[in-house]
């Protein structure tokens, strides 16, 4: 075993905890063998099946679990894979080259990137996805074949061990891909508080500490690692002696965590009698029960994207009929605030043509796209209307910058209303709002306040925006905090609009979840928190504090 | 041999989970099956064959070869037509 290697990064997400590591590295699998011996080829022939069934059936088994926790679509891309692992063509290409003795691991990528190539140049979007989904296939057989575990290119969804998952960066669609239960937190190479992969840790309640830099090269043979979330400590290979200080500090926050217990169910008041509503910020219907268990008092943020990802089309209205309708009824007379679509910049949208650009954060997003894209806007809002029979929910736009895009975005809403009431469809009634998350927005709150029911201030962007800094740039680090006086400010005038108009603001970005950022943000007048589930008693305990 | 024609009924056309659907039932039969259209037949137990084969309205001929190829040319006829 290799000497104890210490990395800091930024503790994206609490918690401490030490066990087996497990690499994932994305990129070219290049094998070292590329020819065989001659009269091999029955033997290596039989490799290859075997590595086909393994690849096939880990594939399915994927596929079967995510079936219970994700949902069918995510199921159906493995359900694809699979058939494309063992399919008889792919076989028989490789069986050809074989007999020309090249290396089935070489072999395999080859066939597989023809059958890419063919399928890339048929020019569909969705073909071109395919063509992705085969190469990916090939590099999984390939990987298999070359015993990939040695080398910590093992796939994630073959994880049987529950582990920490150390990455350069982990996509959506790898955190995706891990089987429930298998990761025991996150360490990456880039990466801030705010990008996916932190907020998907804090949603799972998994400690990750991200944007160690280059550093992470140097322990991605570790065998375990030892991990604070909340400090952004990470050890390689920890001694016995670092292991019994890290579960010493895990007792600890163990029993903190039981202090904290009793503010769970507790409506949050300041001292002076101010009612601050805490809610969870949830990106499916499935997290309700939880989101409920920790005391959410609502929900202030419930993503829709993740409806719209990881899948070939576009979900039906029917479809986010259902998945509203799920969160609305899971909270009851709570409120729930729904944002409409915001993909563009660091979500890309299998479904609809999005033009490549330099500045995607700057781009096509947000409410710009859903007001250019009926197709997909008005599926949404009617499914948002209907769903509101069932429960108390509200709508809100993200990316607006100035009223205009907010009375556009509101007149679709009612004409949907209109279109609904005429086919005598129930609808329920919908509060509308708006994310203030663009300085423009902050800036014209006074206006903005005049036509909204409510205001929530995204501050990872508002950070970000009024910032100038890409929240995923791990050297601009300083400059990704809402206590910047900039942002301050700027959420300061968007209280002040709130307050005069007499209406409610909330906070959903991160933010609204960090102890030091909370007395503040009351301070200024805003009304309601919302942040990932398990940091909702702590806040509840710093608000009866102040 | 048997034969039979069908129009692509799914919206997207044959790939993603039609496409995997399709060929799991394919290769439930010990028949040779083969989808042909235009003049050029491409193995219907191959996904990588299948996928992006044909579009949705497009006139896809099953045709089999083997013991059970009336039932499989049915099977499968009927899978590209309803499109799920």
């Amino acid at each position: 075993m290799s000497p104890p290697v210490e990395l800091t990064g930024v503790g994206a997400s609490e918690g401490i905890v030490v066990g087996p590591a497990h690499a994932h590295l994305e990129g070219e699998v290049e094998p070292e063998r590329t020819r065989i011996p001659e009269g091999s080829f029955d033997e290596e022939l039989a490799r290859f099946r075997a590595a086909v069934e393994a690849v096939a059936g880990r594939l399915r088994k994927t596929g079967e679990n995510l079936s219970g926790s994700l949902g069918e679509d995510e199921a159906a891309i493995f359900e694809v894979h699979a058939e494309m692992a063992d399919d008889p063509e792919l076989l028989e290409g490789v069986e050809g080259r074989l007999r020309g003795l090249e290396s089935p691991e070489s072999a395999v990528l080859a066939v597989g990137e023809e059958y890419a190539r063919e399928l890339a140049a048929l020019e569909d979007e969705y073909l071109a996805a395919r063509a992705d989904d085969v190469r990916d296939v090939a590099r999984q057989i390939a990987v298999e074949l070359t015993g990939g575990g040695g080398t910590g290119l093992e796939i994630l969804e073959a994880l049987t061990v529950p582990s920490v998952i150390l990455a350069r960066n982990l996509a959506p669609s790898d955190t995706a891909r891990i089987p429930k239960g298998m990761a025991l937190g996150f360490v990456t190479a880039g990466g801030s508080r705010t990008s996916h992969v932190s907020i998907m840790a804090r949603s799972m309640g998994i400690p990750a500490v991200v944007g160690v830099g280059d550093a992470l090269e140097a322990v991605l043979d570790a065998e375990s690692v030892a991990l604070d979330g909340g400090e952004g400590r990470v050890v390689a290979d920890p001694d016995p002696k670092t292991r019994a200080a890290f579960d010493l500090l895990r007792a600890r926050g163990e029993e903190e965590r039981a202090g904290l217990d009793e503010y769970r169910l507790v409506e949050a008041r300041t001292r002076d009698g101010r009612r601050i509503e805490v809610a969870a910020n949830l990106g499916s219907a499935s997290g309700a029960e939880e989101a409920l268990s920790w005391g959410a008092e609502g929900v202030g943020l419930f993503r829709t994207e993740f409806l719209f990802m990881e899948r070939e089309e576009l979900p039906t209205e029917e479809e986010q009929y259902e998945a509203y309708s799920a969160a609305a009824r899971a909270f009851g007379t709570r409120p729930v605030i729904l944002r409409t679509l915001d993909v563009g910049g660091d979500k890309s949208l299998p479904g609809v043509q999005q033009p490549r650009e330099e500045n995607p954060f700057l781009g096509w997003r947000g409410i710009r796209m859903s007001l250019d894209v009926p197709a997909l806007f008005v599926p949404q809002l009617r499914a948002i209307l209907r769903a509101a029979a069932h429960g108390n929910l509200k709508v809100m736009f993200p990316m607006v910058v100035d009223s205009g895009e907010f009375r556009a975005a509101k007149g679709m809403l009612e004409a949907c209303r209109e279109e609904l009431e005429a086919d005598g469809v129930p609808a329920g009634p919908v509060e509308v709002g708006v994310m203030i998350e663009t300085p423009a927005a902050a800036l014209g709150a006074a206006e903005l306040a005049r036509e909204a029911a409510f205001f929530s201030i995204g501050t990872n962007d508002l950070v970000q925006y009024t910032l100038a800094a890409d929240r995923g740039n791990e050297k601009l680090r300083h400059l990704q905090g809402a206590d910047h006086p900039a942002v301050l400010e700027l959420i300061r005038m968007t209280c002040e609009a709130a307050g005069e108009a007499g209406i409610p603001v909330g906070v959903c970005g991160e933010a609204a979840g960090e102890p030091d950022m909370i007395p503040r943000l009351v301070a200024l007048g805003v009304t309601e928190l919302s942040m990932g589930p398990p940091s909702i008693p702590g806040a509840k305990k710093i608000v009866s504090g102040l | 041999m048997s034969e039979k024609e069908a129009t692509v009924g799914a919206e997207e056309g044959i790939h993603g989970r039609p496409a995997a659907q399709l060929v799991k039932a394919a290769k439930q039969f010990s028949s040779r099956i083969e989808l042909v259209k235009g003049g050029r037949g491409v193995n219907a137990k191959s996904v990588l064959k299948v996928t992006g084969f044909a579009r949705k309205g497009d006139l896809v001929t099953v045709r089999a070869e083997g013991d059970d190829a009336d039932d499989a040319v049915e099977t499968v006829a009927k899978l590209i037509a309803e499109g799920h």
